[in-house]
């Protein structure tokens, strides 16, 4: 055997298991929930529980608020996280050195229990509520059991996380390039246009990926939190499965939200190798 | 110096090492142990029965504090009774792999038994589908004397195929404080919940039985007495009148259309002082009033006709060949003094007579412990909470 296809061997071998738990625990149950999804009441296969997802009022709307939820929520969550990298990256006072201490806490709280907290911050006669009465205002926009109180809750549970790739990626734009843009004259958002942001365009990228999927499958807090009716996928899932036992239609919508997923994966992965090719060349 | 540190260091990381893999080893070596001296003793048994105790498996699957009053009961019983030793399997409530139901059928269509399973916890619908499949022995009070004391009328309904053992109702909560004029019908307490715009809470019927019950009393409001236990799909087509009444009550209730998730969401709410009434599990409220958790002028009423409640039964399948020592066990779960615990620390209601307790806890239960409605709809309760879902939420 050559030297080359020894290596060739090798690099199979290296893969097998990483290839192998993919498609045991992704790849599999993910064309065995499509089989299940096309099965109609009858037992055969057709487009049933598509058609159902989609022409059911109840469903369409939980469609509809979920990616309303979903993009707003990424929206807030690059721009708050963009805003507090930059400023950590380039300010250096006591301030930031808390911040940067702090800002971590969130990642280390269980989910259900922050879900509670802030339950008893924002809800009716929650604290938050409490102390705006010391001041006069008597009501406050309802929280809880509405659309804003899981938005809250996915700027609390993605920010950190958010914040962290982004301040990484900051750290690796040199001074060197900062300082001579501003020697030639260049003012503080031409930097940031041409310089700071196309730098860290791949990582936002990543970041808007990440927040994306954890927000459209998330369950805990708009569980919690969120109205009876319009429902985030994640939640109208559960009780399609556990409540009503319906399993086709069950996994309809888990491979429609899987959909979703691999279309912001399409592009993620379309941009990284779009970049790798650059580089061979 | 540095080289003398490395070293140090490295050999002081090395005994950690060794110190960690002796302990992983010998905690095996003792699992393993424990593994023979347990298999040994069941091997004797059956060689020498009159002096080992009989040990029976008692399938159990409910919520954590279900298996702390056995965790209670059966020290309690195994000191009395050294002849007899009860092996509790619990599987808490949604991580059961085969329902245990399941396996006892299985075993016996394998012609296998009862599938070591001797004594087995649930609901009014496992003991009617049991009575069909005939997996359950027929008890009467000659092997369990106590069965005397439980209501004769309950054990004819079930064709005596079960121990009631405990029981709890949903009923109405409410704050004392803030009302003295209770609703003790359906009706008046539409209209009660008309007249107190957001003061009344029941929970998304899909998670939690209180709600639950909720929405299906007032299905059945005007339906024929006996439609509670009709799982036949045509009586849908009646609910339509209940439907539009919860729909038009949606603007009445909490936050003008909000219903909190799981039993305990309204019982929050109940105990912030957001809502003064609410549908509730009576064990749930008496634990929380007990515990401080819901103010002290919390108190409950039944409506008439009443919410939906009833028994958790015990049934020993036919097949079970430590039926003895099993009988044993159900006629102390029935003693006054196994019945107290039940009342003290799980807060259900005894299922024996009242009149065989404690004065003390024949008056706590006054006006809580009856009333209540066995609902038993079957599959249909699937479609309700989706009817509900569709037609009440997203109104």
């Amino acid at each position: 055997m050559s030297k080359q296809s020894k290596m060739g061997v090798l690099g199979l071998l290296l893969v097998l298991p990483s290839f192998l738990v993919l498609f045991v625990i992704v790849i599999l149950p993910v064309a065995l929930s499509f089989k299940e999804s096309l099965t109609n009441d009858s037992g055969g296969y057709d487009l049933s529980n598509y058609i159902y997802l989609f022409t059911d009022k109840l469903m369409r709307s939980n469609i509809i608020f979920t990616l309303t939820v979903t993009i707003i929520s990424v929206g807030l969550v690059l721009a708050v996280s963009y805003a507090l990298a930059v400023y950590m990256r380039f300010n250096d006072s006591a301030i930031v050195r808390w911040i940067q201490k702090m800002y971590m806490i969130p990642i280390f709280i269980p989910g259900v229990i922050a879900t509670y907290g802030l339950i008893r911050m924002l809800g009716n006669r929650g604290w938050a509520a409490q102390f705006l009465y010391q001041f006069g205002v008597e009501s406050m926009p309802r929280f809880i059991f509405d659309m804003k109180g899981i938005i809250i809750a996915n700027l609390w549970f993605n920010i950190p996380f958010t914040t962290m790739l982004l301040a990484s990626a900051l750290t690796a734009v040199p001074n060197s390039i900062i300082e001579s843009a501003k020697d030639v004259g260049a003012g503080m958002w031409r930097i940031f246009f041409n310089l700071i942001l196309p730098l860290t365009y791949k990582t936002l990228l990543v970041a808007a990926t990440f927040a994306f999927m954890g927000i459209i499958g998330s369950f805990t807090a708009p569980f919690l939190l969120g109205p009876n009716a319009p429902q985030m996928l994640g939640v109208s899932m559960q009780q399609i499965f556990g409540v009503f036992q319906d399993r086709q239609l069950a996994s309809a919508l888990a491979f429609f939200t899987f959909f979703l997923c691999s279309i912001m994966g399409y592009f993620y992965i379309r941009e990284m190798t779009k970049e790798e090719r650059g580089k061979a060349t | 110096m540095i080289r003398k540190k490395s070293i140090l260091s490295s050999l002081s990381a090395l005994t950690i090492l060794s110190v960690i893999l002796s302990a992983c080893g010998g905690a095996a070596n003792n699992t393993a142990n424990t593994g023979n001296s347990g298999a040994t003793p069941a091997a004797n048994t059956e060689d020498t029965a009159a002096a080992e105790p009989v040990e029976f498996s008692f399938y159990l699957t409910g919520s954590q504090n279900v298996k702390s009053l056995y965790d209670t009961l059966i020290p309690m019983f195994e000191e009395k009774n050294p002849d007899a030793k009860v092996n509790l399997v619990y599987i808490p409530s949604g991580a059961g792999a085969q329902p245990t139901y399941d396996r006892i059928l299985a075993a016996k269509q394998a012609g296998k038994g009862s599938g070591d399973i001797d004594l087995y916890e649930a609901g009014l619908s496992d003991v009617t589908l049991g009575k069909k499949d005939d997996l359950w022995d027929t008890l009467n009070a000659d092997g369990i004397p106590n069965l005397n004391h439980v209501n004769q009328q309950v054990l004819t309904n079930i064709s005596n195929l079960a121990v009631p053992y405990r029981s709890s109702a949903v009923l109405l909560a409410y704050n004392s404080e803030k009302i003295t004029d209770v609703p003790t019908t359906l009706d008046e307490l539409y209209e009660w919940i008309r007249n107190h715009p957001g003061k009344f809470a029941y929970n998304d019927p899909s998670t939690g039985g209180s709600g639950n019950s909720f929405v299906m009393t007032t299905l059945y409001k005007d339906l024929p007495e006996d439609a509670i236990y009709n799982s036949d799909p045509s009586i849908l087509e009646q609910w339509g009148t209940g439907m539009d009444l919860l729909k038009d009550l949606g603007q009445f209730v909490y936050g003008g259309g909000i219903y909190p998730k799981k039993n305990q969401g309204t019982l929050d709410l109940l105990a912030t002082g957001e809502v003064d009434m609410i549908p509730a599990w009576s064990d749930m409220v008496m634990e929380q009033t007990a515990n401080g958790l819901l103010p002290a002028s919390t108190k409950m009423q039944q409506l008439t006709p009443g919410f939906n409640g009833g028994p958790t039964y015990l049934m020993v399948p036919k097949l079970s060949e430590k039926k003895e020592a099993v009988y044993k066990f159900l006629d102390f779960v029935l003693s006054p003094e196994a019945q107290e615990v039940i009342v003290n620390q799980l807060h259900g209601f005894p299922g024996i007579e009242i009149t065989n307790m404690p004065q003390e806890i024949q008056d706590s239960f006054e006006g809580a412990a009856e009333g209540f409605r066995s609902f038993n709809i079957g599959e249909l309760e699937k479609e309700m909470t989706k009817r509900w879902q569709s037609e009440v939420a997203a109104q």
